[in-house]
């Protein structure tokens, strides 16, 4: 086969697709409407079908990648001869139509996965949760086919491609958008459940309970796409930050902003029958955000409303897509107000309900602050012609007090009582963690530490952590008396007895661990700039760099010019940097690569921000303090999800239980 | 949308959807969040003038916090690493207006087509900018890096 029937091939998979996407649909409306069980197993291998079809896709793509067929044009502007093997696979992701395609590629993977779970059970919701997801499905294959051709040829075949943006030549980019991707697709699931819950009127909590796990692990992959991101910003963009309000960042962060309150809201469904509606709008939310995360980072209007213009053709399809879906639900939505009656009521203000809902209202409203100062611009650019932006400092004044009151709240939460705390219970919980907080605060204070912001922040860590720690002694010690086992191991049954609330304090901590490094990075960052020739010297905090020279030399794709700076700390020698300026001639591009040196207690942060002819450098230097434990409490975080997603026999035994109680109803109707 | 699997045990009728109270409750806290952001949306609002429009609202414009933009006058880029000031002119319908810069310059400035300059205008009428923001031709569609 030739490279133009290989094309061909790809662009029968993306037809085919979309023909089955839109017959899975049918066939499993008709399926439940009509009560025929062999049009539902054809439903489900519709869905097996489609994920071999965008596998095939997916192939045919990284083969014509790693083989360097440029008369795809996809891959003449994304990857070139020199570039290293890593980027080339990448650059399946690095633009619009290949990341699409890899959209629907992690979409058709996972509704083959939820598909085959639930091949057993869940018999009633599947006909529409497979409906649902097909639909999505059906949704990306449009793109695919009008918008973004991912298989479209050039008449001609190029000598060499125009490679990956060398910007996106970075580990951290490789693994970002796939962990970001993962994050908004996989919410695609929970809320195809809620619309098929909605759509059957079967909304007892075994939709929220059969996708917990699903949720759980999205929100993990959101949560990492912000990581990996991050880290990218702070190592690759040169400029000392990991986070700049930037609409791109915004549109993950927004998401997650949501998707963290969902699966604290579901909490209190499970736990008290209430919220039911709240926690439907929820999820219909963080559905509708990952799609428009996913079209404000691959349509072009974030660089520039003018895409609109140019592009109006997916932009219309998105919002029209996200309209349609949002009016279903709504419409959905109030055909069965009369099923989501609250079976109990909050009895105080005082009570982890209460805590609960604050919590939520607080997510959600930091959401929507963060969609305004996204979009607002965007829209009112089209609405007046005037350009407007709002940068970091809306955000920061915003969002900042916001964060602060959910902090606060993450440890008066583990405090407090369900239904109704006494006065007595709140006195007893938060003398100790008010405690805990005054020493953090008093200590610091002694050390010079004046900036307020920055104490109050780590006041605010303290005191969640004394309440963390308060309870996990309390908990272990009830375990000693009356299990009488030790301490080590009376910890560790905490977690096998009960891995969902343990583990969620596992994940608070990894908070609060960022809190101290967010808290330590932006409020205590010291920076300087300096031209200095070979055998000077930059003085900052307590180091002291001695400039030993300028070296040049070629890589495999690019040309390096790198700065030997020795660094001296209190006086001894202590590590060898070497910011990096690089050039990389087949995109005619430069790149800047810090050097840095990371401890416990800060980073030692270098750019090489020019070079002259005589030899002397211009080199910027900025300490940020307490950094690595943003980095640390990420992987605490990620550890903590992990535990609380671990499958539990307990959770098991109920859902068996929610399943066999349905199933008597079904059958004594 | 009717169906033959609905209806399961409906709930205690006892509770309302929601009690009134805590909508009220809602309701007032996200109001109150809604008017914090646009309180604070208003004073930190930033606007873009191409040249020709800065130069017909110099006198209300100076000493604002601005952003600038238009095409980069490649010739006029003078970068004096000894300070570490960059100077280059926006030129835009024959309107030329100077910007100078101290910081790390942006890799892309020397492909640079177009440049977002935010800062203020001071009485010299030169441009003093406190972050540059280059746009490369759009080869790609991927992120643009930014400057603080």
């Amino acid at each position: 086969m030739g490279t133009l029937q290989i094309a061909g091939l790809g662009n029968l998979t993306v037809w085919l697709g979309f023909a089955l996407a839109l017959y899975t649909v049918g066939a499993a409306l008709v399926a439940v409407q009509k009560r025929r069980p062999a049009m539902m197993a054809s439903a489900e291998n519709g869905i097996y079908a489609v994920a071999a079809l965008t596998t095939l896709a997916v192939a045919i793509m990284e083969w014509a990648a790693i083989t360097h067929q440029f008369r795809f044009e996809y891959i003449a502007s994304h990857v070139s001869l020199d570039q290293p093997l890593l980027y080339t696979i990448s650059s399946l992701w690095g633009g619009q139509e290949g990341s699409l395609l890899f959209w629907v590629w992690l979409l058709s993977l996972f509704a083959a996965i939820v598909t085959f779970q639930n091949r057993d059970q869940n018999r009633e919701l599947m006909p529409y949760a497979i409906a649902f997801m097909a639909f999505t499905q059906g949704f990306f294959f449009l793109l695919l086919i009008v918008v973004a051709q991912p298989f479209k040829m050039l008449n001609f075949t190029p000598q060499d491609g125009q490679g990956l943006n060398p910007l996106l030549q970075n580990p951290g980019m490789f693994i970002h958008p796939i962990t970001q991707y993962l994050g908004y697709v996989g919410f695609t699931v929970p809320f195809a459940f809620a619309m098929a819950a909605l759509t059957t009127g079967r909304l007892s909590d075994a939709w929220i309970r059969t996708t917990r796990r699903w949720t759980l692990i999205s929100w993990l992959f959101l949560s990492l796409g912000l990581l990996f991101g991050m880290r990218w910003a702070y190592v690759e963009l040169g400029w000392g930050g990991y986070w700049g309000w930037d609409p791109v960042e915004n549109a993950s962060l927004i998401p997650w902003l949501t998707g963290t309150a969902y699966l604290h809201s579901v909490m209190i469904q499970e736990k008290r029958g209430m919220l039911k509606v709240w926690n439907l709008v929820l999820v219909m939310l963080t559905y509708i955000l990952s799609i428009l995360g996913t079209f404000l980072t691959r349509s072009g209007v974030v660089q520039s409303v003018h895409a609109f213009g140019t592009n109006s053709l997916l932009a219309s399809i998105f919002l029209g897509y996200m309209a349609g879906v949002i009016l279903l639900f709504l419409y959905l939505l109030y055909t069965r107000l009369g099923a989501l009656r609250e079976e109990n009521e909050i009895d105080s203000v005082v009570s982890r309900e209460a805590t609960f809902l604050l919590n939520n209202l607080l997510l959600v409203g930091a959401a929507f602050a963060t969609l305004w100062g996204t979009i607002f611009p965007m829209i009112s650019e089209l609405a007046t012609g005037k350009q407007i932006t709002v940068a970091a400092p809306f955000f920061n004044t915003v969002n900042g007090p916001i964060f602060f009151l959910l902090i606060v709240l993450m440890g008066v939460c583990t405090m407090i009582g369900w239904r109704r705390a006494s006065v007595d219970n709140l006195v007893r919980n938060f003398l100790r963690p008010l405690l805990v907080s005054a020493v953090v605060v008093g200590g610091l204070f002694a050390l010079g530490v004046r900036e307020p912001l920055g104490l109050t922040a780590f006041g605010a860590a303290g005191f969640v952590s004394g309440t963390i720690m308060v309870e996990f002694f309390r908990a272990a010690g009830a375990r000693m008396r009356q299990h009488g086992e030790n301490p080590p191991t009376a910890l560790a049954m905490l977690f096998v007895k009960n891995r969902r609330r343990y583990g969620g304090y596992v994940v608070h901590i990894g908070i609060v661990m960022a809190v101290v490094g967010i808290a330590g990075s932006t409020f205590f960052q010291a920076d300087l700039q300096k031209n200095v020739r070979t055998g000077e010297t930059i003085a900052i905090k307590q180091y002291t760099l001695r400039f030993d020279g300028l070296a040049s030399y070629a890589e495999e794709n690019h040309q390096v010019w790198a700065a030997n700076l020795t660094v001296f700390e209190n006086g001894a020698q202590i590590a060898t940097l070497k910011p990096e300026k690089n050039y990389y001639p087949a995109s005619e591009q430069s790149t800047t690569e810090i050097a840095v040196r990371s401890t416990a207690m800060e980073d030692l942060y270098l750019i090489l921000a020019g070079s002259n002819d005589d030899g002397s450098v211009t080199i910027k230097a900025i300490v940020n303090p307490l950094i690595s434990w943003l980095w640390i409490g990420f992987g605490v975080f990620m550890l903590g999800t992990l535990i609380a997603a671990w499958p539990d026999p307990r959770e098991a035994r109920v859902m068996q239980r929610i399943q066999m109680r349905e199933a008597a109803v079904a059958a004594g109707r | 949308m009717q169906n033959v699997m609905t209806g399961i045990a409906q709930p205690k009728p006892r509770a309302r959807i929601l009690n009134l109270k805590y909508i009220i409750g809602g309701l007032i806290i996200l109001g109150a969040i809604a008017a914090f952001a646009l309180s604070n949306f208003q004073s930190n609002v930033v606007y873009y003038y191409t040249v020709p429009e800065l130069v017909a609202q110099k006198t209300r414009l100076t000493g604002q916090t601005i952003r600038v933009n238009g095409p980069l006058d490649q010739s006029s880029i003078d970068l004096d690493q000894k300070t570490m000031t960059l100077k280059f002119n926006i030129k835009d319908n024959g309107m030329v207006q100077p910007v100078v810069y101290k910081g790390v310059v942006p890799d892309t400035l020397t492909n640079g087509e177009s440049v977002v300059a935010e800062g203020r205008l001071d009485a010299a009428g030169v441009f003093q900018a406190d972050s540059i923001l280059v746009k490369c031709p759009s080869r790609y569609e991927s992120e643009t890096p930014k400057q603080n």
